[in-house]
């Protein structure tokens, strides 16, 4: 941990930090990353990863984490001399990512930080807290305002601590500095523990208020599937009257799709509906998208690995897995020069409208004709080489060869190979007459002269 | 509407149809106005709630299994389209789509390993691997979930349940009672013996060995050779952890 710009954090023999005369621990979080923006060429870089951070009244405390590192010194950094905390935004992206916490702190010209505390230096670099463990961001946030706007350290005597925590959304007792409701010294590990379990506790009831509107809201969900279910009724029950206002009525239906969907209840794709809007959307945003895949997988492609190319190149706002069934089910409705295809073992695929499987079958049907795959027959993996497709995808090929009597398969030790069928080429009533042009003859040509015959 | 004789009557009958279609229209369209207000409602509702208890959704997986059962009895799927409220609001959508991505990741990756039919437990540890860096914690429920989605897509994704433990598969090949036994068997010791098989489940000979050389075939189950008494033991990467080779890179 480079922390040569800090004052190093003087630790007992276990390791805790010496704390100041008054000085008091308020909160601790683990798995912290400090980094500085060194935008003034300060020549002030700190990074300090997945420390232990701990606020007190006094400063932010940073110690390495456990193990610890030989010769690794904690790190802190006074309150006093921070000018600016900024605050942080929140969206939706920051969702998934680390909490990041920013502020602004006085630098003296020989790039150091005054340890007396005061916002004297003339340059400022700004820090950045990335608090990657599971903590509670909030109450940190707002503790760490509270104590910077608290100035502990001018005050030589006790606080007597602020009411309530400004940015808390627990609204958790912060307390008095130093003293709790019933008297007892709330400082060190004890402080700590107990700001937990009043953690803890809000948690519990702030959980059970959840868990009444969620029952509420639930009450609503349910009126609204069941109108859901009537208007649905009404209006497919509409769709058998032939009649004039179709187009308003089409429109509508779509709407009625949209509508479902918002309320999370899927209907199928029928053949007088298109489904909702947003599906036709991606439906064609799809096949523009699985264009390239295709080609690059040999005009056939699983539609789980579709799945996770389109959302990984989405990034966010992904799809669900019926999104996407929705959106190729509509394929057929356009013209679109891909389909969805499903095989008997039920795996889907998405191939080119040009692939043929009559194609696909000679070219088969050459591979396994060949000297060595008469002897030793094929595995999907050689299909798969041949084919220029993946091996799952190869085996469903062979496997429908199989069916359409191109191929026979061989379970073995060997493993799972398909050889030619020969079965065709032998009639029952002239078992031992071999046709001198068919490939039984060169099936048994091929087996005698390798001395397997 | 007195039914009269003839054509007029007739033409009577068709008018006053007409007319009971257009109030049946006119109905339709009133409850179209009626079904977008309490649309704007529910999506009301639905921000507010969104508002106090995001956080305790994203953040607590007892309270988020919790949720989705809720949805279920009522008969919502949240997860069923990310253009849905649920997902928009509650967002998430995305946190389950893409747990069913690195899921089909996870699966595929260690497939070479075992077959296609991985523990539960051990994929939820390798995911809490791979999601190192994520912030949210995910539970088995989560994971279940995510599954379930992508049942949809085919491929054979799905969870089945062998003894006390929970497999889940990512291979079309179907399991019939038979390999079912035999995979309950290993995970005493994470083998099994022919001989133990016919003994343990009361088969004859021949069913022990083709149950097993399907098993074998299909990549679920390994041999091992290798012991001083001769006897051949199947071994099942599934109910094994013998995943610690096994580590898929984020």
């Amino acid at each position: 941990m480079a922390g040569s710009h800090l004052p190093p954090a003087e630790l007992t023999t276990s390791g805790r930090p010496v704390l100041f005369p008054h000085e008091i621990e308020c909160f601790l979080l683990s798995n912290v990353d400090l980094e500085s923006e060194d935008s003034q060429q300060l020549n002030f870089s700190i990074r300090l990863r997945s420390g232990l951070l701990i606020l007190t009244t006094h400063r932010l405390i940073l110690l390495p984490p456990d193990p610890v590192p030989p010769g690794s010194k904690g790190a802190w950094v006074p309150l006093a001399a921070i000018s600016h905390i900024f605050s942080s935004k929140k969206s939706l992206k920051s969702m998934f990512h680390s909490p990041r916490l920013s502020f602004q702190l006085s630098v003296g010209t020989d790039g150091c930080i005054d340890t007396g505390g005061s916002v004297r230096g003339s340059r400022s670099a700004v820090m950045t807290l990335v608090i990657r463990g599971k903590a509670d961001v909030d109450a940190f946030v707002g503790k760490f305002w509270e104590n910077w706007r608290a100035r502990a350290w001018e005050k030589n005597s006790e606080e007597t601590g602020s009411s309530g925590s400004a940015g808390s959304s627990l609204g958790s007792g912060s307390g008095s500095g130093g003293f709790d409701s019933t008297g007892m010294r709330v400082v060190g590990v004890a402080g700590i523990l107990r700001r937990e379990q009043e953690i803890w506790e809000s948690t519990d009831k702030s959980l059970q208020e959840a868990f009444q509107d969620l029952n509420a809201l639930m009450g609503k969900a349910k009126e609204m599937v069941m109108l859901a279910e009537k208007m649905r009724q009404k209006l497919l029950s509409g769709s058998s009257q032939a009649g004039g206002g179709n187009d308003e009525e089409m429109g509508s239906k779509e709407e009625m799709q949209d509508w479902l969907l918002s309320v999370g209840i899927i209907s199928p794709v029928t053949k007088e509906s298109a489904g909702a809007l947003y599906h036709q959307q991606l439906s064609r945003q799809l096949a523009d998208f699985v264009k390239i895949p295709l080609e690059r997988s040999g005009g056939v492609i699983n539609l789980i690995d579709v799945y996770c190319l389109f959302n990984r190149a989405r990034g966010t706002e992904l799809i669900s897995p019926e999104d996407l069934l929705q959106a190729c089910s509509l394929w057929d409705k356009f013209d679109i020069p891909v389909m969805l295809r499903k095989f008997d073992s039920g795996v889907m695929v998405i191939q080119s409208k040009s692939h043929r499987d009559e194609e696909v079958f000679a070219r088969i049907k050459t591979l396994v004709t060949r000297p060595n795959a008469l002897r030793m027959g094929i595995s999907a993996s050689d299909a798969a080489i041949t084919l220029g497709i993946a091996p799952a995808m190869a085996k469903e090929h062979l496997l429908t060869a199989e069916s359409r009597g191109l191929l026979c398969r061989d379970v073995s030790p060997n493993g799972f190979r398909f050889y030619i069928n020969l079965f065709p080429e032998i009639s029952v009533d002239a078992l031992y007459i071999v046709g001198s042009h068919g490939i039984y003859a060169t099936w048994i040509n091929t087996i005698s002269t390798s001395g397997l015959g | 509407m007195r039914r009269r004789p003839g054509i007029a009557g007739l033409q009577g009958a068709a008018a006053a149809r007409d007319q009971f279609r257009l109030l049946g229209e006119n109905v339709a369209k009133i409850r179209t106005d009626l079904m977008k207000e309490q649309l704007a409602t529910f999506r009301s509702q639905l921000e507010d709630f969104a508002l106090k208890h995001k956080n305790d959704i994203r953040k607590n997986p007892a309270f988020r299994s919790q949720f989705h059962e809720m949805c279920a009895k009522v008969g919502v799927d949240p997860l069923a389209s990310n253009k849905g409220f649920w997902a928009e609001l509650l967002g998430i959508g995305d946190f389950y789509y893409e747990l069913g991505v690195q899921i089909v990741e996870i699966c595929l990756g260690t497939r070479p390993h075992n077959g296609g039919l991985i523990n539960l437990q051990e994929l939820c540890t390798l995911l809490r691997h791979k999601r190192k860096t994520s912030r949210e914690a995910v539970s088995e429920d989560d994971c279940l979930r995510a599954i379930s989605k992508l049942k949809v897509l085919g491929s054979g994704f799905e969870v089945i349940s062998v003894g006390k433990k929970k497999l889940v598969r990512s291979v079309p090949t179907e399991l019939n009672k038979d390999h079912n036994e035999i995979i309950e068997l290993a995970q005493g010791q994470g083998y099994v013996t022919v001989d133990e098989v016919e003994r343990r489940l009361s088969w004859t000979s021949g069913r022990a060995i083709d149950t097993l050389e399907t098993l074998l075939d299909e990549g679920f189950a390994m041999i091992d050779d290798g012991h001083r008494d001769g006897k051949r033991r199947y071994w099942f990467p599934c109910v094994s952890s013998i995943s610690s080779t096994v580590v898929t890179d984020a």
